[in-house]
């Protein structure tokens, strides 16, 4: 029986084929999204994982977490410096860091940072060492430079017409391994190199009035490029390369964009961020955050799973069409086979194995086109945002394998059992 | 080697006021060698369906050997007609895609009888209906020889009865002689009855016995030494 399935195939093998293909490429659609929209899932809620609680200033929570864990570049409104030096004595955080964004080189976002953040949200160095100066700069592990390289940080980023700091530069003293969230993508120096790039804080060790320095933070907004009074030249601060960094974060810090915060219990973190949910601080888990983004993905991957299931209808509803015309137009060889003496369940095992191995092999060929298809929007992504996405199988995907089979074995069974309710005399007779 | 005995046998299509087929009472005794003629309309197609179990009796009896073919399902009848009827059809009905000796074999391998004994008789068959390559596919033959093949097919299983239906009509002259030549020797040799429906007067000659058909009747029956009188 198999022998004369594969004869018969071989014959018709062009027909087959686009069988297969129609098959293959519909299930590579529903395939294709399912996964990508589950390694999108998947692949934020992982650059989300090291960071437990995030406070910014009062404004929208989602710009807060896109900025400050998927460093997306927007204009943030700044907290307080002493909402930081707060945070940094309470005995119930284990680490907080501040992350100051707004400048960019060669189109990777420069974020200052302390030392405590980088230490404790990557798994280490791959070369080189620390930043211990201001100075100093530390790659993420997908930043295309090498270190000893020099970086001379550009306002905003080129897209949106920034100028570059070319008094400044930062020399790179390490790499990063690779954590698979967008701080791969991030060249990452001190925060107070950033504050003094900008013209802040470095009154605090000059000696200057510190209020001078707060009145410009609170006007100032890192990523916005143009609004701030650069061009009077007054906060073009310099930073000093060979200062050692200070990271005890006393009073009289200058505001910045967003503070990451580690509780030492989950206790504490509900703690804290009831505590700063109140006035001008907005204290936020990214993981309720997500949550709300996520319900907004589903909704468009309802929206287009929908799509291919409709897509999926059709090609179904074509394959009938095609196999019951195909039956047809083979009354009389089927009708041979019976009067032959083949048996009435082989003519239906016949019909049945051969349409249902081309659906099969089409639904096999469509699962490895769509995984191909979200392995590369997976790299494409990737390579945009610093987030890996993690593309793969789980069981849903094996109930769906099985449903698209279950369906092919009843599409499969129609010509099948026209084929076995013919009547050998009335089919050779046609 | 089965005889057929029919009784009462009418059959009628939806549709049609009159039976296309009566036949009241005929005997065939095994082993004979039988002609079935009479124009297109006669009946005669569908006596060979009725008698070879392709078509549901819907009236009367009609008993090959001991079995009423009239009594079983569907499927015992097609599992009859596997094991007792060798079929050969004007048209061949081979597989296009499969050798000549996978065409022999396609139906007992299909009703998975087809064991070492059978693929070693489907073997010597070809040699018997005198074809060389048994590797050679159908769709390269020539119509003699696909009917050949049928013809081996056909004996595959040592049928008691050989039923040709026009067996001779698509082939030219030649090739129509020696098919002729073929059926009665080996229906000579197995014993097997042979019944063949067939407008070739001179196939027709060769066989023992003539029915003629008209109108959905038996209108004349004639042994051949009543011809040659």
């Amino acid at each position: 029986m198999i022998g004369f399935i594969l004869a018969d195939l071989r014959r018709l093998w062009l027909g087959g084929a686009v069988v297969v293909l129609l098959v293959a490429l519909a299930t590579a659609l529903g395939v294709a999204v399912t996964l990508q929209e589950r390694s999108l899932r998947l692949g934020s809620a992982r650059a989300a994982d090291k960071f437990d609680l995030v406070i910014g200033a009062a404004g929208s929570e989602t710009q807060l977490i896109l900025s400050s864990i998927f460093l997306q570049a927007a204009p943030l409104p700044l907290v307080d410096g002493a909402v930081l030096t707060r945070l940094a004595a309470d005995p119930r955080v284990a680490w907080a860091a501040p992350v100051g964004f707004g400048d960019s080189f060669a189109g990777y976002p420069i974020v200052g940072t302390t030392t405590s953040l980088v230490s404790n949200t990557t798994p280490g160095f791959a070369e080189g060492k620390m930043f211990a100066l201001e100075g100093e700069a530390v790659l993420g592990a997908a930043v295309n430079l090498s270190v000893g390289a020099e970086i001379k940080p550009m306002h905003g980023s080129a897209e949106t017409g920034g100028h570059t700091h070319t008094e400044i530069a930062y020399t790179v003293v390490g790499r990063l391994q690779p954590t698979g969230t967008p701080w791969d993508r991030a060249i990452l120096v001190p925060i107070q190199a950033v504050w003094h790039v900008h013209g802040l804080g470095a009154d605090h060790e000059e000696g200057h009035g510190e209020g001078d320095a707060d009145a410009h933070a609170g006007e100032h907004q890192h990523a916005d490029g143009h609004d701030h009074a650069h061009e009077d030249g007054e906060h073009h601060g310099g930073i000093d390369p060979d200062a050692p960094i200070v990271e005890n974060f006393g009073d009289g810090l200058p505001g910045v964009p967003a503070i990451l915060v580690k509780p030492k219990t989950i206790a504490d973190a509900y703690r804290l961020r009831q505590e700063y949910r109140s006035g001008n601080t907005l204290g936020v888990f990214p993981g309720e955050v997500l949550t709300g983004l996520y319900a907004t993905l589903g909704d468009a991957k309802t929206v287009l799973s929908a799509v291919a299931a409709g897509s999926q209808g059709l090609v179904a509803a074509a394959l009938m069409l095609v196999t019951v015309i195909h039956v047809g137009q083979r009354r009389r060889q089927i009708g041979a086979l019976r009067a032959f003496g083949a048996p009435r369940a082989s003519v239906f095992a016949i019909v049945w194995l051969e349409l249902f191995f081309l659906v099969a092999l089409g639904v096999g060929i469509g699962f490895l086109l769509g995984l191909g298809a979200a392995h590369i929007g997976a790299r494409l992504f990737t390579a945009k945002s610093g987030v890996i996405l993690p593309v793969g199988f789980t069981g849903e995907d094996l109930r769906l394998a099985l449903f698209l089979m279950g369906f092919a074995a009843i599409l499969a069974a129609i010509p099948a059992l026209l084929a076995y309710r013919q009547s050998p005399a009335a089919a050779l007779r046609a | 080697m089965l005889s057929l005995k029919i009784d009462r046998l009418a059959v009628s299509f939806p549709g049609l006021a009159a039976p296309v087929l009566v036949v009241d009472h005929l005997d065939i005794a095994a082993g004979s060698r039988v002609a079935l003629t009479g124009g297109s309309g006669s009946g005669k197609s569908t006596l060979i369906n009725i008698i070879a179990g392709l078509e549901r009796v819907q009236a009367g009896s009609v008993v090959w050997g001991e079995q009423d073919i009239a009594d079983v399902s569907e499927g015992r009848r097609d599992r009859w007609r596997a094991a007792n009827i060798g079929l050969v059809m004007q048209e061949f009905h081979l597989f296009p895609g499969l050798s000549a000796l996978d065409n022999i074999l396609l139906p007992a391998r299909l009703s998975r009888v087809a064991d070492a004994d059978l693929m070693k008789r489907a073997e010597s068959l070809f040699a018997t209906v005198g074809l060389k390559r048994p590797g050679q596919h159908v769709e390269t033959m020539s119509r003699g020889e696909m009917q050949r093949v049928a013809i081996a097919r056909a004996l595959l299983r040592s049928p008691g009865v050989i039923i040709a239906d026009e067996p001779t009509a698509s082939l030219d002259l030649e090739s129509g002689e020696a098919v002729g030549d073929l059926l009665l020797s080996v229906a000579d040799s197995t014993g097997s009855t042979l019944i063949v429906a067939s407008h070739d007067q001179h196939l027709i000659g060769r066989l023992d016995r003539r029915l003629t058909l008209s109108g959905g009747r038996i209108v004349a029956d004639s042994e051949r030494k009543e011809i040659a009188a």
